[in-house]
């Protein structure tokens, strides 16, 4: 199974290079960081669960993973970025696949919170998840949230955090679990980029009864699997690959993952 | 209005789908409300990004939210969280204020707004609503609601006395008159009757053009203020409200290809740095019976093309 899985993952991360390559446009190494997260909440979410990208750059994840679970034709991730494409640069919403649209930061949060209120006002089971890029907990809005998160009892509300660093160069993710702690939250600590322990700790039985919002905190590497990108990561964050460039990247996914 | 307000929602909160939002305003107003509808009514302190997005989650699961606040902070403390969040993704979100133009007075420039129509007419998919008298907000509120686009309501602490009969999208001819098209929204239209009411007894007639949606404006609509023009070639539009981007412009929008002269009573492009009362602000702005009287003979007194 966690074999099966490493060689879906890989795939994945093939195709947003493809994807990116082509449209020469896109975020790799930012999309690269949550394809483990993405991937393990569209293989365990229950029907009546729903997703929010809040870090809507990484746009190219959604779709090659969309994709990947049928839910998304295949073909259609060649149309990244064109002009009269469904797939941006960011997401946009269209019902029943992508919940909201998103791209700048600090909104899906809030959004995903939104829904995660309106399943309690309905009554409706299941729950909500929403990644979040750690540079993206810069904004005042997603702490807003957390605040209103405990304040509403959002228990079905589950935020990820894809921590990696990115913002290093400005301000420094300084211990966000503790951040959503104090803020009422049941928060988690997780290895990002190892999807059977992700899929533990999002959906173990014990974890769907609580009753506080839950924040996992996933460590990521920015650019995982490409080790140019992981070592220059500001250089990458929005470039794409050349055709020298894709085929090393390529092989070296092929080989190392 | 604000009471008017809550008997609405009051009355509309039967409708499931109907949630309120406030931003720590108008909780006396809306007890019964909360108390009947304790799960769809939040006091959501005041962090009105986050309240604006949230409402955006709760339209996109087929709710309809109703967000109040007071104009500045509801309309451009979340402006960007409106744009995307409401409008890009046309979603049913009800964003009510009270506090617009310098309703405020004596609170400062902090307090006032008025630059929330131009705000909120520049995004795509915005529907802006402007109730001047309790009977208007009922009638405009009901009918747009549920409508699946967002819609923003101005609501004025002064009203007019004029029995209108509003519809979403729709202008009212309230006075028949030869030489100036009068356009008037809010509050000011019961100064503008009462100035043109005065002016027929010397022989100038206006016609009196009432604007309570100033997006969309319906083709009727239009057609009226279009028809008016070509008639008078003079116009002059009231509003407090900025004179970029508000009533003054959706009209010389709608009447952009034919000629005639404007006059704007408006707020000029400046901050109202005064404090006083509502009543002094109007005085200062023009804002009054004799200042549309004085901009009616101004107007009048130029040659029209």
């Amino acid at each position: 199974m966690e074999e099966e899985d490493s060689k879906n993952i890989k795939k994945i991360r093939i195709d947003i290079l493809d994807m990116c390559f082509k449209a020469k446009e896109g975020h790799v190494p930012s999309s690269f960081s949550v394809v483990e997260i993405l991937y393990t909440l569209y293989k365990k979410m229950a029907p009546n669960d729903v997703f929010f990208l809040s870090k809507g750059h990484a746009s190219a994840a959604l779709f090659a993973v969309l994709a990947h679970f049928g839910l998304l034709d295949r073909s259609e991730l060649k149309t990244y970025c064109a002009y009269d494409s469904r797939l941006g640069g960011h997401p946009h919403r269209f019902p029943n696949l992508i919940m909201s649209s998103t791209g700048s930061l600090g909104h899906g949060f809030p959004i995903a919170a939104g829904y995660a209120l309106s399943k309690k006002i309905k009554q409706e089971p299941g729950r909500v998840f929403c990644v979040v890029g750690d540079g993206e907990t810069n904004e005042g809005s997603i702490w807003e949230t957390a605040m209103y998160a405990e304040q509403l009892k959002l228990s079905n509300l589950v935020c990820v955090v894809d921590k990696n660093d990115s913002q290093i160069r400005a301000m420094t993710s300084i211990n966000i679990d503790k951040k959503f702690k104090e803020f009422g939250w049941k928060t988690q600590v997780v290895n990002g980029h190892n999807s059977s322990e992700l899929e533990k700790i999002l959906f173990d039985k014990s974890v769907e009864s609580n009753n506080q919002p839950y924040c996992v905190i996933a460590n990521t590497v920015k650019g995982k699997g490409v080790k140019e990108m992981e070592r220059d990561m500001f250089a990458w964050h929005h470039r794409s690959p050349t055709d020298t460039e894709l085929a090393r990247f390529k092989e070296e996914l092929l080989q190392t993952l | 209005m604000r009471k008017q307000f809550a008997k609405t929602l009051l009355d509309l909160g039967k409708d499931e789908r109907l949630v309120l939002l406030i931003g720590d305003i108008s909780h006396y107003l809306l007890k019964d409300f909360e108390d009947k509808y304790k799960d769809r009514f939040y006091n959501m302190g005041v962090a009105e990004q986050a309240m604006m997005s949230i409402a955006s989650g709760l339209a996109i699961n087929g709710l309809f939210p109703v967000v109040h606040s007071i104009t500045p902070f509801v309309v451009e403390r979340c402006f960007e969280q409106i744009k995307d969040d409401l409008c890009y993704q046309n979603l049913g979100v009800n964003i009510v204020s009270v506090g617009g133009a310098f309703d405020y007075a004596a609170l400062g420039c902090t307090h006032h707004c008025y630059e929330d129509f131009a705000l909120m007419r520049v995004l795509p998919n915005m529907q802006v609503i402007y109730p001047a008298s309790p009977h208007e907000f009922d009638i405009l509120f009901r009918q747009t609601f549920a409508n699946g686009s967002p819609t923003y309501f101005r609501l004025p602490a002064k009203i007019h006395f004029l029995p209108t009969k509003p519809n979403f999208g729709d202008v009212e001819k309230l006075k028949e008159g030869k030489e100036v098209t009068v356009v008037a929204a809010g509050p000011q239209l019961q100064n503008a009757y009462d100035a043109i009411q005065e002016l027929e007894k010397e022989s100038i007639t206006c016609d009196l053009i009432y604007m309570t949606t100033l997006k969309p404006v319906s083709e009727a609509a239009k057609a009226a203020i279009t028809a008016s023009l070509k008639k008078t070639k003079r116009l002059l539009t009231i509003e407090e409200h900025s004179v970029i981007g508000g009533v003054g412009d959706t009209v010389a929008l709608i009447a952009s290809n034919i000629s005639f002269g404007h006059h704007r009573l408006g707020i000029k492009d400046k901050f109202l740095t005064n404090y006083g009362t509502y009543e002094e602000h109007c005085e200062a702005n023009g804002l009054t019976k004799s200042g549309i009287k004085k901009a009616i003979y101004e107007i009048k007194s130029e040659n029209n093309l």
